[in-house]
């Protein structure tokens, strides 16, 4: 059994929002939604300042406290660990936005998929997009399921310039993924929450 | 080294402690409603009020289901939301309602002596008491889907529920007295030292909560310095406290001696005003954990 995920690698991150973009290309998500973001702050006064980068989206977790409270069984978790979410079941409780202690649930409110980016109306390319779509329910990212299915990987990965993001199947034996986590000492977001996240963090 | 403190985030690209806006004002009166209607039912099944049962099971069914509705993405698919019992309080929550309303309604027809319906003394007894399960676990459920909603700290934990539940028996009572009173009727013996048992029991509650919130996660203690001394402070100790628990205390107090049905009135609307301040408070004020790594959140991250 399959147990896809991530690993990413801060050292290698550049902040420079190529997977946001990327992500919104693949996925075609509305205005103000965006399944991948990059988490950016200046910390520090000049001349000891810095820029931290943390890269973003769903944790695809195994225990998903998103899929636990969805009252209709719309979240759900696909034999290769994927969480995904069927719209046509979705009522829009907004019970799974406020159980993913990472934001990375998404409510589609009515009349979102009128506009799109420009002021004109919807691009032919958003048209076809937001067909997936249905207002009134919750979207999340799907680790690019319709890519991994074919073989690919997920367009946040392909795009990085730096390879920060490495994705795979924790289940390998002495994978990539467990091998960066286990040399490099990775940890995960909010490990109290106890979720279980499959993406993992290697320091910068 | 440098100490960081994180403050609320103004957008999601940023580090910081994120508000919930997901769940509005219209989630809150549905929860404020259940819980009102619930405690109304249920103190009024347990007094044999007639009047009490119809506006409790109206404050329910109509109020807090109509607030659902308005709330809900796709109200259509409501029904789907009973699929999942097992696992999610929501589904319980439908599943009780659908109970509640029908025995609920037989209750208030058995209690009015329709005379149309004839049930053995054991049946109305049963339906009595499943009238009063639904009508306690509707009161209180609220508080579990809140507590289940893992991502805010300040809800995660069981007090929540209990809270809510004291909350809507102190609202229930209130109100079932006012009703009698404005009908001129005489309230049962030891309702109103339970009412004011009920608000001396929730401020001691709400100190017990914010004990233990103080030493929870730190998004939960973040949201907890908002009620004290942030964004709710003035909310809190102004209606909360102030109105809704010291000024319902001391006008019901002040009622034993003088009878005036503008003090009802103005007993229930200052506990309502606190009943339903707390609602929203805990709605409004929920807490996202900020995303960062963990040398960033120690305060090594320069």
């Amino acid at each position: 059994m399959a147990r896809l995920g991530m690993v990413i690698d801060l050292k290698r991150c550049i902040g420079c929002n190529a997977c946001t973009l990327a992500c919104k290309q693949e996925n075609g998500t509305p205005e103000g939604i965006s399944f991948s973001r990059v988490i950016t702050e200046e910390v520090g006064t000049y001349p000891n300042s810095t820029r931290t980068f943390l890269p973003t989206l769903c944790n695809h977790c195994s225990d998903a406290p998103c899929a636990a409270v969805c009252p209709t069984g719309a979240t759900y978790i696909r034999p290769d660990g994927i969480v995904m979410v069927d719209h046509n079941m979705c009522i829009g409780c907004r019970a799974c936005n406020l159980a993913c202690p990472y934001m990375n649930r998404h409510y589609i409110e009515h009349g979102l998929l009128e506009h799109g980016y420009n002021s004109e109306g919807i691009s032919p390319m958003e048209a076809i997009k937001f067909a997936d779509f249905d207002e009134g329910t919750n979207i999340k990212c799907t680790l690019c399921a319709h890519r991994v299915d074919q073989g690919l990987e997920p367009a946040c990965v392909v795009t990085c310039p730096t390879d920060a993001r490495i994705f795979g199947d924790w289940e390998e034996e002495d994978g990539k993924l467990q091998r960066l986590v286990k040399e490099r000492k990775g940890w995960t977001l909010l490990p109290e929450y106890e979720t279980k996240p499959n993406v993992y963090y290697l320091d910068a | 080294m440098a100490t960081r403190e994180l403050l609320i985030a103004p957008h999601r690209f940023a580090v910081g402690y994120h508000r919930q806006r997901y769940w509005n004002w219209l989630i809150g009166t549905a929860f404020f409603l259940g819980g009102l209607g619930g405690g109304l039912f249920l103190v009024s099944l347990l007094t044999g009020h007639v009047a009490g049962m119809i506006a409790g099971f109206l404050i329910v069914v109509v109020g807090k289901n109509s607030a659902h509705m308005l709330f809900l993405g796709r109200p259509e698919r409501f029904l789907a939301a009973a699929r999942r019992p097992d696992r999610s309080w929501i589904a319980r929550g439908i599943w009780a309602m659908g109970v509640f309303m029908a025995t609920g309604f037989i209750s208030i027809l058995l209690q009015a002596h329709a005379p149309w319906i004839h049930l053995s003394k054991s049946a109305a007894n049963i339906n009595f008491g499943v009238a009063a399960a639904c009508a306690v676990f509707i009161a209180g459920y609220d508080g579990f889907v809140m507590r289940s909603s893992a991502g805010l700290a300040f809800w995660r934990t069981l007090l929540l529920p209990l809270l809510l539940f004291m909350y809507a028996s102190l609202g229930g009572i209130t109100l079932s007295l006012t009703i009698r009173d404005l009908r001129g009727e005489i309230p049962p013996a030891g309702l109103e030292a339970l009412e004011h048992g009920l608000l001396v029991a929730n401020l001691f509650l709400l100190a017990i909560y914010f004990y233990r919130m103080s030493r929870s996660l730190p998004a939960a203690r973040e949201t907890l310095r908002e009620w004290l001394r942030g964004t709710y402070a003035r909310a809190f100790f102004g209606l909360v406290l102030l109105v809704g628990l010291a000024a319902t205390l001391l006008l019901s107090i002040l009622h034993a001696n003088v009878h005036s049905p503008v003090l009802v009135v103005l007993i229930a609307g200052c506990e309502l005003t606190g009943d339903f301040t707390v609602m929203m408070l805990m709605l409004k004020s929920g807490l996202f954990a900020p995303l960062a790594a963990p040398s960033y959140r120690r305060g090594d991250a320069i």
